[in-house]
């Protein structure tokens, strides 16, 4: 039950990012807001790394971007559970991306599709030039990575972008 | 200077590339038709993904994943966001601070009331929600205003703050301490957005003077008048928002003088 202790406002707010970058990295949406309950957990223990005045946002994606590579690496360890293999296991979380309030557009439907089957590490980066607009150098960070590791990461999931979405244009046609 | 290359035509795309390199690849867009097509292409699936996966953001946030938002139970003596907060007492009273039903965790520093730290908590809250962040829309103004009064046992008003760039989104109400709560949502064309908060029966207060406080990040000015206690919260500047709030206390004034309807 309750301690005692309201949510944190800014924790709060950060909540529906998280969730969407989870649901990137674990292509799963019940296993994302799994993932999402251990970051906030570890940031919590580990809130006096957080630099106030820095982008709380992006110390949080760093928090559950290594939450995320520790937990896989220890569910490769584990025979039993293989399904965190880098192909394609965001299928199911991206084909849902299509909301049914929102008009079902056939390419949407099918560069989410797309998106989905890319390695987890091209689609996270993805997620974090292209829908959350960081800079590379933050995603650098974040990702503890190099800045050109992330530009051609994301170079390559464009690339792979094009070459399926050119595959798919007669049938495009045909749906149209 | 070098030729453009693909991951500077990248970055143009992202708006992350340096000025002096943006310029040569604007001179390689207007010679090479090709160069151009992919930029339109990178432009465009940056925009399919951001209006497919923003969808996302407006669900509804799961219970469990609150409860994780607050200080865990034992090891949070020091709240990370505000570390003075560890040599203050903490003082657990049995406050129902609404659409929880928890109990609140209040600060002592020397704030005359809580109203303001909880207004700033809803602020965060329903300010956050996509999809509904309000329990009634501004297209229903009138009803809104007759809903609000039957409910608070006293009339409402909404102030009209168009005249200062934002509009009613509408409003909620919530369960305050012993006493209900109304909220107003306003937002301007950035989608910033305010909200005006009040409730009765502030205890032995007459006083008409703002108060200004920050909570959380969020700017608050404050004030009682009569028996009412309001709060207009905002992620803006202290000027902008007092802006804001004289011209709330103004409409709220004129109200009060004139006849309800």
């Amino acid at each position: 039950m309750s301690d005692g202790a309201l949510p944190h406002p800014d924790l709060v707010a950060a909540i529906p990012r998280l969730r969407r970058y989870a649901r990137t990295l674990t292509g799963e949406a019940s296993r994302a807001d799994d993932l999402v309950q251990d970051t906030l957990a570890r940031a919590w223990e580990k809130r006096r790394l957080w630099q106030a005045g820095t982008d709380l946002r992006a110390w949080l994606f760093t928090v559950m971007h290594n939450v995320f590579v520790n937990q896989r690496a220890l569910a490769r360890r584990d025979a039993r559970n293989v399904s965190l293999d880098d192909d394609g296991d965001g299928r199911e979380a991206w084909q849902i991306a299509v909301r049914p309030g929102q008009q079902a557009r056939v390419e949407l439907v099918e560069l989410l599709g797309h998106v989905g089957r890319l390695p987890a590490e091209q689609r996270e980066v993805l997620l974090l030039a292209a829908v959350e607009e960081m800079k590379y150098e933050e995603i650098a960070a974040v990702l503890d990575i190099p800045v050109g590791t992330v530009m051609s990461r994301l170079s390559r999931a464009r690339e792979k972008l094009r070459r399926a979405a050119d595959g798919n244009v007669p049938a495009l046609k045909v749906v149209k | 200077m070098n030729a453009p290359t693909d991951f500077d035509l990248m970055a143009y795309a992202d708006g992350q590339l340096a000025p002096d390199r943006a310029a040569a690849v604007e001179g390689l867009l207007a010679r090479d038709a090709h160069a151009a097509a992919r930029l339109a292409e990178i432009r465009d699936q940056n925009r399919q993904l951001r209006e497919g996966l923003d969808a996302w953001l407006t669900e509804p946030i799961p219970e469990r994943l609150l409860a994780a938002a607050a200080p865990p139970a034992r090891s949070s003596a020091v709240p990370w966001w505000k570390p003075a907060l560890a040599m203050a007492a903490t003082l657990v009273l049995g406050l129902a601070v609404g659409w929880f039903g928890r109990e609140a965790l209040l600060d002592r520093q020397g704030t005359p009331t809580t109203f303001p730290r909880q207004a700033a908590f809803a602020h965060a809250l329903y300010t956050a929600d996509q999809r509904r962040p309000v329990e009634v829309w501004a297209n229903e103004e009138k009803g809104l205003v007759t809903w609000l009064t039957r409910r608070m046992g006293v009339q409402a008003h909404a102030p009209d703050l168009n005249s200062v760039g934002f509009a009613l989104v509408g409003g909620r109400l919530l369960a305050g301490h012993e006493k209900p709560t109304a909220l107003l949502m306003y937002e301007n064309a950035e989608k910033q957005r305010l909200t005006l908060q009040w409730r009765k029966g502030e205890p032995g207060a007459n006083e008409t003077a703002f108060r200004y406080a920050i909570e959380n990040g969020v700017s608050i000015f404050y004030w009682i008048d009569h028996d009412s206690a309001y709060a207009l919260s905002g992620n803006l500047d202290r000027t902008q928002l007092l802006a804001v709030a004289r011209v709330v206390y103004g409409q709220l004034a004129a109200a009060e003088a004139t006849p309800s309807r």
